[in-house]
């Protein structure tokens, strides 16, 4: 695939322009307390700058995708004449409208490798950007209501625990003493026979993941620009329509706001990921579906752990805030509405009674939805593209939110080494013509 | 919920029906070639605008028939014809 | 207790009011019993009870009172019985009611979090975005702290499921409020030819017009009975909690006389939104203590519950329902002082203890002594359900509220949402709208039958879509007011004040959005219909914009929050048996659930029902097997097309096996398929598969090959299939048919029907799934059980004994038969499974054609083997992983594997890299307690009778 002449003068570039030399004040307790007494406000998150006519790197999407790739150009690469740009507000994506789990318990050793990565940086973040992300680390319990169902939790199992990830399965009485809501008698339609248990998976605080990478990028000097729409994909020399397509090189994006040049442009969308790579000529095994979530109002806190059944096709998880946040599998058909429906909810209360029959007086308080580009084999298009300087970070069906740091460190490696990185060599664009699909696909369900 | 409109039995509730995907014909297996067979069972249009899509009247008249979708208001135009021959890699 | 027993405050009877004070009503509140009357909603009688503080804020644990007195009360969450988050200004008193405040700790009245207020300068919102980031050991610690502030009731986990009802409906039109203006739009919808349901959230009809005059509740009176007489199907106490695509409106209903709720789903040709509008309270320094009420709380308690909310009132006035407020109060004695915002007045604070008023700070300076405060300072337009249909809201400043902004051609709005006026304009644009909803409905449905025409044809053209020719309702102007000079709280339920607005803009968090999740703002239960117009409001302010400029948030179903129990209705999971079940159970099987079927795994001791089949004859229910019968001309060209092998030249009364592949060349499916006649074919697939195939196969006969005749028949159910295995399977079956069972005439994969046990028109069949002579009888299934217990009763002498799902996958596993699905997955193409021969690439076309020539070439996919461990004693757990040996490289996993009876030692199916597949290949497998154990791969799949000789037999 094409790799990039550009990054040369991006490397050259290092160190051009950087943020105000007055350092950022940190967050803390004592920040609180002081500013608390002096009755000050903090200073913006994120600085709000003019929009430049050039800049070395331009990614699309200001989620954590295209955040953390911003933050890691920067901080581990030293590249800094960067913009984030995005047509809505930061975090409006699907960045703020998943469910927040994080886990790393996946089926084949290429998943496991890069989700513990993720889970890792995570793990670190709070302190990494000095905001607090909530990383809840409460469990992770995916249940298994038939044998087959077991038997794939077993393959998981196994394979996590050959590369060292803690996760294991676990029969109904342990079940039942991690989420005591759960009904783990043998009468249910779907009993519980057990359950892939993943201690170190649970939740995080999804909006400070996207302002805290924004904040620490912004810091380094990287720009963030919301309310600017990319219009078209500056690309000469391809072989389809107007230069683009393959073989064609990236000199640049149109905006709302005008066009930039820049030689390299990433593609970190989700719902319009499509779009975005139809503008450089690139087609994507991609379709976009809707994913439904919900969130009940406040109740005391009962249920400690994630908890997932595939067969049912709901996840749940109980915030410190007390609400029940749900979710369920991808929408039946493709569309690019983001509505939720009725059928959802009713679906989904259905199979959550059938898990907690103790709460069928909890409210259904909001549900929403987001869009996901679903991929053949449930796995990204990550790296170079046919088109010289356009690279894609995009195709994450259900799964992106859990890869958001991991995906910005590897891509910010790739854009600036111009070398697809060992992790993210499964996932490029080339394994659909190849025919050599990632084995996610192996025991694809409801997964999160 | 969405109401298809199904050729044989009206509109139905969507959970009546199954959705089978972007219509797209499929190439001669004997003649093609690996990049061009595979670009026919992975890549997607996915168009923000109108599609043409199968969908197979599971709870009614057990018909699979193309119509075409806008699918930024999922609104249907060219109601289809049954018995037409159509194209699908569902 | 904040009750003051001294201090009676239900007064006389009001004209208007909805109580019967004839039937008393006994309940408690926070352990203290009290009574009510009749049609008291919890909030009205608390008040009566002179209860001030209902519960403790979210974050500081202030003590707040009503403040709306009605649904949509911030302050009013009561637990009652097992059931959390009651709105008590909604929801009315029953005998033996156990109400209990919510969210105090140790108690309403001495709250230990209360402290929070002290230090709430520290705690702006999003403080813990900032802090607890070290030690980070110590997070999870403060993350329990912080999880015990979660709001809310609790849950009792023993909760029953109570009856939960579902409904579908079809009406023209469903009118959503029954305000004057949607009484009058489904009178006039109705009138005008139109099937109409009107559904109101609250008890009673008529909205703001019940706590009005005397001529305004005769209105109601009138519209009652006038859309009784009209026959309009009239829904109180239920809401339209959603408008989804295409007018699927869903209905809550929770006045149903059996199930506690209901969940009403209208396809509604129109939708009529007409919800009036939520008053919206004033944002300044004490604005959430106990005493501060909207006018609205007070007119509903005076007039429709006969309670006197205070005794000296100061009343700031923006707007003709705070002037009536004014009146009200002072018809029944409250001293009140007014503060008169039109013409420059206002306020600035509450004062007085935490749990009371006791003066207001006017703008001027001056301090008024009081214990009630009132504020009718404007309205928010709950555009919820037009949010949903599409709309984007547009604010006027004229009349400081928001406005709907988009046409919708089947959704029509009416009432206060749309405007303003007198009462008779509002019943006039109420009327014009029911008439518009029943043309347009009438054009909707001729549309939606036209789109039926194959069945019903369609009379006539269809009506002209009925342009929106409504008068528009007047807009009252109305002075902007959203904050005072001082801070107060914005959002109620999650304790936001203006304060922390202002704070978040300065952080950068200046867009609505961002705001809104940065503060949590408008997140809590009322989901902003008391916030949100508040919270951008500041925003603009702490902006320096307009709030045109700032713009609003769009509110997401529902409109109000709905049980899960609604939602999920009677919760029906259907189970698919076969019909020899029954007997299964009569005989202790012990069941297994295999996707939508429950079937015996097996009946007390599987590997006893392995030794007796191999030894004597066994028979198993296999009626899940997927069926299906095909007839026509064309079979043979479907079959071919479906399967990798050749089946042009199958003979009739011969089976024969195949593999189905899907186009990308994984495997789909097996089974044998048996041709019974010259154009009829009997194909069975796996017992999940059915489904899949039959909707894959009817897809290549109606999309790539419409010209072949050929007519699938899912015959699943409609047949009982029996396998009789075993070396005296012969003899047992020859008991009881007529079908010639000579081993000359009838051979092994071949088929023949005939009578069994008297039952006409069994097929049987000779196949070996379990490496046994066995025949295989599909049976008419109402006499399924007749032949299965005719078996069992002819063949005692034999030893006959059943056996069940386990015992089977045993036998297939001592065969290395793979199982679909469980020794290949996602990824496996055909060519993995070692059945190579089966796949014919020189047949034209079949699915999966092109993807498999290419796989026969690949040289790493991996290859299905059975394996045998070098200790036959132990049994790899299914999914052990098979590594290469002193490492955790992956090379393989084991798919099968159990302890073989017949053999006395495990034996497994895996699947493997190539490279380690050839017969005689160490293998290193990692047991599920991490030691690792030697293993071989052996050179045929079958561990048992690789020749297969008892089966030919």
């Amino acid at each position: 695939m094409a790799k990039s002449a550009g990054l040369t003068a991006a490397r050259e570039k290092v160190g051009r322009r950087s943020a105000d030399s007055s350092k950022p004040p940190r967050y803390s307790a004592a920040g609180l307390l002081s500013r608390g007494a002096r009755k000050t406000t903090w200073p913006r998150v994120w600085r709000d700058v003019p929009l430049q006519k050039t800049y070395d790197v331009v990614i699309i999407g200001g989620g954590v995708h295209g955040l953390a790739t911003a933050y890691y150009l920067a901080t581990n690469h030293g590249i800094t004449n960067v913009a984030v740009v995005d047509k809505s507000y930061l975090g409006s994506g699907g960045s703020g409208r998943n469910t927040a789990i994080v886990r790393s318990n996946y089926l084949t050793p290429e998943g496991v490798a890069f989700y513990d990565r993720s889970l890792d940086l995570y793990n670190s973040m709070s302190l990494d950007l000095n905001i607090n992300v909530m990383f809840s680390e409460r469990g992770h319990m995916t249940l298994a209501h038939t044998d087959s169902a077991l038997r794939t939790m077993n393959w998981r199992a196994e394979v996590n625990k050959l590369q060292d990830i803690n996760s294991s399965v676990i029969g109904p009485e342990d079940v039942k003493k991690l989420a005591p809501s759960l009904d783990t008698s043998s009468d249910p339609r779907y009993p519980i026979l057990g359950a892939l248990y993943h201690p170190p998976g649970g939740t995080i605080r999804h909006d400070a993941v996207v302002w805290g990478y924004a904040r620490g990028a912004d810091h380094r000097g990287v720009e963030m620009h919301q309310k600017t729409e990319v219009l078209d994909i500056l690309v000469e020399g391809g072989d389809g329509p107007d230069g683009k397509g393959p073989g064609g090189k990236v000199t640049g994006v149109r905006t709302s706001r005008g066009d930039i040049s820049a030689p390299i442009v990433v593609n970190c969308t989700a719902g319009w990921a499509t779009l975005i790579s139809d503008m450089a000529g690139v087609k994507l095994p991609i379709s976009t579906r809707p994913l439904q979530a919900a969130v009940t109002e406040p109740v005391k806190v009962f249920l400690p752990t994630v908890v997932v059944s595939g067969s049912l096709h709901v996840y749940v998880s109980q915030t410190d805030r007390g609400e029940l946040v749900f979710g369920a599998s991808v929408d039946p058909f493709n569309t690019y509405q983001v509505r939720g429906s009725l059928d959802f909810t009713e679906e989904l209360a259905g199979h959550v009674l059938e898990l907690m029959p103790g709460i069928s007086r909890m409210r259904l308080l909001r549900q929403w939805a987001g869009l996901c580009d679903m991929t053949p084999d449930y796995s990204p298009v990550m790296g170079f593209t046919p088109v010289e300087g356009f690279l894609c970070d995009v195709g994450w069906g259900t799964y992106g939110f859990k890869a958001g740091p991991v995906s910005g460190e590897q891509m910010a490696e790739c854009v600036a080494t111009q070398q697809t990185p060992k992790l993210i060599e499964p996932f490029r664009l080339e394994r659909f013509s190849t025919g050599k699909l990632v084995g996610e696909k192996g025991a694809a369900a409801v997964g999160h | 919920m969405l109401l298809v409109p199904c050729p044989n039995c009206g509109p139905r509730n969507a959970s009546d029906l199954v959705y089978k995907g972007e219509s797209h014909t499929r190439p001669d297996p004997n003649l093609v070639t690996e990049a061009e067979w595979r670009s026919y069972l992975y890549l997607e249009d996915n168009p923000a605008g109108w599609l043409r899509e199968t969908w197979y009247c599971r709870s009614g008249c057990r018909r699979y028939f193309v119509l075409e979708r806008d699918t930024t208001t999922n609104e249907f135009r060219n109601p289809p014809v049954p018995g037409a021959k159509i194209g699908g890699k569902a | 207790m904040s009750t003051s027993p001294s201090s009676p405050t239900r007064i006389d009877a009001q004209p208007g009011e909805v109580i019967d004070r004839s039937t008393t009503i006994r309940f408690s509140w926070n352990g203290t019993s009290m009574t009510g009357f009749a049609g008291d909603t919890i909030a009205s009688a608390l008040m009566a009870n002179g209860v001030r503080v209902i519960s403790r804020s979210m974050k500081y644990h202030r003590p707040r009172g009503y403040l709306t007195a009605d649904f949509w009360d911030p302050n009013g969450f009561v637990q009652v019985g097992d059931d959390p988050n009651v709105r008590s200004g909604h929801r009315l008193i029953e005998n033996g009611m156990d109400v209990e405040p919510q969210n105090v700790w140790p108690s309403l009245d001495h709250d230990v979090k209360a402290a929070n207020g002290l230090v709430g300068r520290f705690l702006t919102a999003g403080f813990y975005y900032k802090t607890f980031m070290r030690p980070a050991k110590l997070w999870p610690q403060f993350e329990k702290v912080l999880a015990t502030f979660a709001p809310g009731g609790t849950v009792d986990l023993d909760t029953p499921h109570r009856l939960h009802d579902k409904r579908y409906i079809h009406p023209d039109v469903v009118v959503a409020g029954g305000g004057p203006a949607g009484m009058s739009a489904a009178l006039a919808a109705a009138e005008a030819g139109a099937q109409v349901v009107l559904v109101e959230h609250e008890h009673h009809l008529g909205g703001h017009l019940l706590w009005g005059s005397d001529a305004d509740r005769a209105v109601v009176a009138h519209f009652a009975s006038a859309l009784e007489k009209a026959g309009v199907e009239v829904l109180l106490n239920s809401t339209v909690t959603g408008r989804y695509e295409d007018n699927w409106v869903a209905i809550n209903q929770r006045s149903h006389p059996l199930a506690v709720e209901r969940l009403i789903k209208a396809r509604a040709k129109i939708l009529v939104v007409a919800p009036g509008l939520i008053e919206r309270p004033y944002v300044f320094a004490g604005n959430d203590k106990p005493g501060v009420m909207l006018s609205g709380a007070v007119r509903r308690l005076i007039n429709l519950y006969g309670v006197k909310p205070g005794s000296k009132a100061v009343v700031l006035t923006a707007n003709a329902d705070g002037d009536a407020t004014i009146a009200d109060l002072e018809r029944i004695g409250v001293d009140v002082h007014v503060v008169d915002a039109r013409k420059g007045e206002g306020i600035v604070a509450a004062d007085g203890p935490a749990k009371s008023v006791t003066s207001v700070e006017g703008a001027d300076g001056t301090k008024i002594d009081c214990d009630l405060l009132v504020t009718a300072i404007g309205w928010t337009a709950p555009t919820s359900l037009l949010n949903m249909s599409g709309d984007r809201p547009v604010y006027d400043p004229q009349t400081a509220r928001f406005f709907p902004g988009v046409d919708i051609d089947n959704v029509l709005s009416t009432g206060g949402i749309v405007g303003d006026g007198m009462l008779d304009e509002v019943i006039d644009h109420g009327q014009q709208t029911g008439r518009l909803a029943a043309d347009r409905a009438a054009a909707v449905a001729h549309r939606l039958q036209a789109f039926t025409a194959r069945a019903t044809p369609v009379h006539g053209d269809e009506p002209e879509w009925t342009p929106d020719r409504r008068s528009e309702l007047p807009r009252d102007a109305h002075p902007e007011l959203f904050r005072s000079s001082t801070h107060g709280i914005v959002d109620f339920s999650e304790d936001v004040g203006s304060k922390d607005l202002f704070g978040a803009a300065a952080e950068g968090f200046d867009s609505v959005e961002l705001i809104k999740r940065f503060t949590t703002a408008t997140m809590g239960p009322a989901q902003g219909k008391l916030e949100t117009v508040n919270t951008v409001a500041v925003l603009a302010e702490a902006r320096g914009e307009t709030i045109a400029e700032v713009g609003t948030t769009v509110w997401r179903p529902p409109y109000a929050p709905i049980t899960l129990g609604a939602l999920a209705g009677r919760i029906f999971e259907p189970v698919r048996v076969s019909s020899i079940q029954p007997w299964h159970e009569r005989n202790d099987a012990v069941p297994i659930l295999a996707g939508a079927w429950i079937r015996p795994e097996h009946y007390g001791d599987a590997a006893a029902e392995v030794r007796n089949t191999r030894e004597n004859v066994g028979i198993i229910d296999v009626t899940p097997l997927g069926k299906l019968d095909l007839r026509g001309p064309d079979v043979p060209k479907l079959l071919s097309m479906l399967y990798t092998n050749k089946w042009m030249k199958l003979p009739v009364g011969s089976v024969r096996y195949g593999l189905m592949c899907a186009e990308d060349g994984v495997v789909l499916d097996d089974g044998v398929t048996a041709r019974l006649g010259e154009e009829h074919y009997l194909m069975t697939t796996t017992s999940s598969g059915a489904a899949t195939i039959w909707e894959w196969a009817e897809n290549w006969l109606q999309t790539e090959h419409p010209e072949w005749q050929v007519h699938i028949t899912p015959v699943t159910t409609g047949l009982t299939s029996i396998n009789v295995a075993g070396p005296k399977s012969r003899e047992l079956v020859g008991r009881l048919t007529d079908i010639d069972l000579d081993p000359q005439s009838f051979e092994y994969m071949q088929v023949r029907t005939g009578s069994v046990a008297g039952v006409e028109n069994c097929i049987a069949w000779r196949i070996g799934f379990t490496g046994e002579l066995s025949y295989e009888l599909h049976v008419p299934s109402g006499h399924g059980l007749h032949v299965w217990e005719s078996l069992l009763e002819a063949g005692t002498d034999l030893g006959v004994k059943p056996f069940g799902l386990e015992a089977q996958r045993i036998m297939r596993l001592e065969k290395g038969h793979f199982i679909v699905g469980q020794d290949t997955d996602g990824l496996t193409k055909a060519p993995s499974t070692g059945m190579s021969s089966l796949i014919k690439l020189d047949k034209d076309d079949f699915a999966g054609k092109a993807e498999l020539g290419w796989a026969m070439e690949d040289v790493e996919a991996p290859i299905v083997v059975s394996i045998q461990t070098s200790d036959g004693t132990i049994v790899p757990r299914e999914a052990s992983q098979i590594v290469k040996a002193g490492t955790n490289e992956i090379l393989g996993r084991i798919t099968s594997s159990r302890m073989s009876p017949t053999l006395g030692r495990s034996v497994c199916l895996g699947q493997v890299a190539p490279h380690v597949s050839a017969p005689g290949t160490e293998l290193t497998i990692v047991l599920a307690d991490g030691t690792r154990t030697q293993a071989n791969v052996m050179e045929h799949h079958a561990h048992f009778d690789p020749e297969g000789e008892r089966l030919r037999g």
